[in-house]
């Protein structure tokens, strides 16, 4: 796939189909000040979310609005690698410096590790990635294998697939399924049989990025079904809300999927406020913002609660000597209102 | 720069062995016991796993003097992943030079922060130091805390293999990062002249922008400062602080310029305490820390 770059339909972005929802944006749907007291009291975990290409304010704002734990699925960086060595430089900042980065701010960072649908389509490199992968699922805060499945629902997509399946079961670690934006139906069924027919048990399976058309039959066969709540091209959260009106909160929940794209970071807060407002229980909102995502990925044996649920253990300027993120001694949250920069 | 003969290695194995015996469940043990010594990749995946096998606990009080060969090596407070990943990187050092450097090189490209941690810690009982040179060096350049504690501190590793421009990096970078000099090993004996000159630039910078330096820094310049920065020495006796105005006194009765000796009689306070040892720079770290 890297040597035909110039071929644009393989490399869709997350802009595709623009015109095919007419969602409003979820910044525009609160108050601020209203929004946060919607959420007091709240924890949420973000079981879904691409801190790599987001900034240290997401961050900031994150854990003000009381994300205390996310997962980073192993993705598409916006454009094709072309060699191993960046695999291997992205799967180690996963499991390195962006967790680092996110203890900075009391956020706990645990990852899925996976070759993603769109560069299994280049067979030479994805044999490569395939060869490290056992190096890195193993990894502490590794909590599956994951976000694979289908983009363009190729052949090369399906023998990847397969292949992490079986790692997936012989490490015991649950799987985080992406579905394909173009023929989803089709291509959240197909990963949801193969996955069967590997044997997986589907409480070890997360299915991602569904929507009205793909929930029913997911939690019908036992998966757990999670929405991503992002602008234009997926999940709305006005419809989320109606989503677990209909469902309930059981093997469900939400994630944010923010990336290099338009997107939000602060989407689970903002949905759990929407909740509120329509009256949706605490508890049904705990589940699908909190619990479910925990249940789901602590089948992996490397999630602890007790290690982020009243925020990380210690002051992060103090466990890393305003090392790094924090340069030369800046403090953890600067004073925003203010136009000195001391 | 000393080269490690290899056959030396077992010894390693068996002084870390000695520890982990002494601190693992039985259940933990055997789980170590078990890794095949010889297969490269049965010890790289085990490194990696050895977190689900092997608890946190901390290391204890142990021998500050564990491998005599290696002066400065030390595993007490370590936890005992920490140590069972660098005991599992003695049995690498057994390996043909080719198969030990693949092994070990592709460790560090897939490494997160604990097994980097593992990693650097492990350098001094590693043969072929000059190989991971420059990976050492890399580490003080690293923005993780971990990593570069690592490498910088406790670590009898810089303090024998670094160049001069290297360790003073490391030396600098330490204090930048507001982290204890007084734990890198070796840091007296490697006290150097362009280290003091850097070090004062940095001081000035510092207090340029209104901020300070901790007072056991000023030890690396005490031997080198010349008379034509004595205005900077004056400042620090007239700090509020108490450990700025030691420090300024120890430069003083350390310094032969007539200069310096006719300001410490200004500022005589803490001069009978540094004549009957009351204070040194080691002192002054551990009660200022």
């Amino acid at each position: 796939m890297c040597e035909n770059n110039h071929q644009t339909s393989n490399h869709p972005s997350h802009f595709e189909n623009q015109n095919d929802s007419n969602e409003i944006p979820t910044h525009v749907e609160l108050k601020w000040d209203e929004f946060q007291e919607k959420i007091r009291g709240f924890r949420f975990f973000d079981p879904h979310i691409h801190m790599v290409s987001r900034t240290t304010d997401d961050y900031q704002n994150m854990a003000q609005a009381g994300i205390v734990a996310v997962i980073e699925p192993a993705f598409w960086v916006g454009q094709p690698r072309t060699g191993l060595s960046t695999f291997k430089d992205y799967y180690s900042s996963l499991v390195g410096w962006e967790r680092f980065r996110s203890s900075q701010f009391g956020i706990k960072h645990y990852c899925t590790i996976g070759l993603n649908s769109r560069e299994a389509n280049n067979e030479r490199l994805a044999d490569e990635v395939m060869e490290i992968l056992p190096l890195y699922i193993y990894k502490e805060g590794v909590v599956g294998i994951g976000e694979i499945g289908f983009d363009d629902q190729t052949e090369l997509e399906e023998k990847y697939y397969r292949l992490q399946l079986e790692l997936a079961k012989e490490a015991k670690l649950p799987v985080q399924i992406h579905t394909p934006h173009r023929d989803k139906k089709r291509g959240t069924e197909r990963s949801m049989s193969i996955a069967l027919e590997h044997g997986l048990d589907p409480s070890f399976v997360v299915v991602d990025h569904n929507n009205e058309e793909t929930v029913k039959s997911v939690l019908d066969q036992g998966f757990y079904a999670a929405f991503t709540i992002y602008p234009f091209t997926k999940m709305g959260n006005k419809r989320m809300v109606s989503i677990v009106e209909e469902y309930g909160a059981e093997k469900i929940m939400i994630n944010s999927s923010a990336d290099w794209g338009i997107s939000d970071p602060l989407a689970i807060p903002k949905t759990a406020a929407l909740m509120v407002s329509r009256g949706i229980s605490h508890d049904v909102i705990r589940k699908v913002t909190y619990e479910n995502a925990i249940e789901a990925f602590a089948k992996s044996g490397q999630i602890h609660v007790s290690d982020f649920e009243n925020g990380l253990s210690s002051d992060p300027s103090d466990k890393f000597h305003g090392n790094s993120v924090l340069r030369g001694g800046q403090q953890p949250k600067r004073n925003q209102n203010s136009l000195f920069i001391d | 720069m000393i080269s490690i003969v290899a056959s030396m290695f077992p010894s390693y194995s068996s002084i870390l062995y000695q520890v982990l015996q002494d601190h693992t469940t039985q259940e933990e043990i055997q789980w170590l016991d078990s890794i095949p010594k010889t297969d490269s990749l049965a010890l790289m995946t085990s490194f990696v796993k050895t977190p689900r096998f092997i608890q946190k606990t901390t290391i204890q009080k142990t021998s500050q003097n564990l491998i005599p060969e290696i002066p400065g090596f030390q595993v007490e407070h370590w936890n005992l992943v920490r140590l069972s990943r660098v005991w599992l990187l003695t049995f690498v050092s057994d390996f043909p030079k080719d198969q030990c450097i693949q092994t070990i090189e592709t460790l560090f490209d897939t490494a997160e922060l604990n097994e980097l941690v593992a990693l650097f810690s492990a350098l001094p009982l590693l043969p072929f130091p000059e190989v991971w040179l420059p990976k050492a060096t890399d580490a003080v350049r690293s923005n993780m805390g971990f990593v570069f504690d690592a490498i910088a501190i406790q670590n009898p590793f810089p303090f024998q293999y670094f160049s001069e421009l290297a360790w003073n990096q490391l030396v600098l970078k330490t204090i930048f990062n507001a982290k204890p000099i007084e734990l890198i090993y070796g840091l007296i004996e490697r006290k150097n002249l362009n280290l003091a000159f850097s070090t004062i630039d940095f001081v000035k910078e510092r207090w340029a922008a209104g901020r300070d330096v901790p007072a056991n820094v000023w030890q690396l310049v005490s031997l080198y400062v010349s008379e034509s920065e004595i205005s900077l020495i004056e400042r620090l006796f007239l700090s509020e602080k108490e450990e700025d105005q030691i420090a300024a006194s120890l430069i003083c009765s350390e310094s032969n310029w007539n200069s310096f000796q006719s300001l410490f009689i200004k500022y005589p306070k803490y001069k009978e305490e540094i004549q009957k040892r009351k204070w040194d720079w080691s002192k002054l770290s551990i009660v200022f820390k």
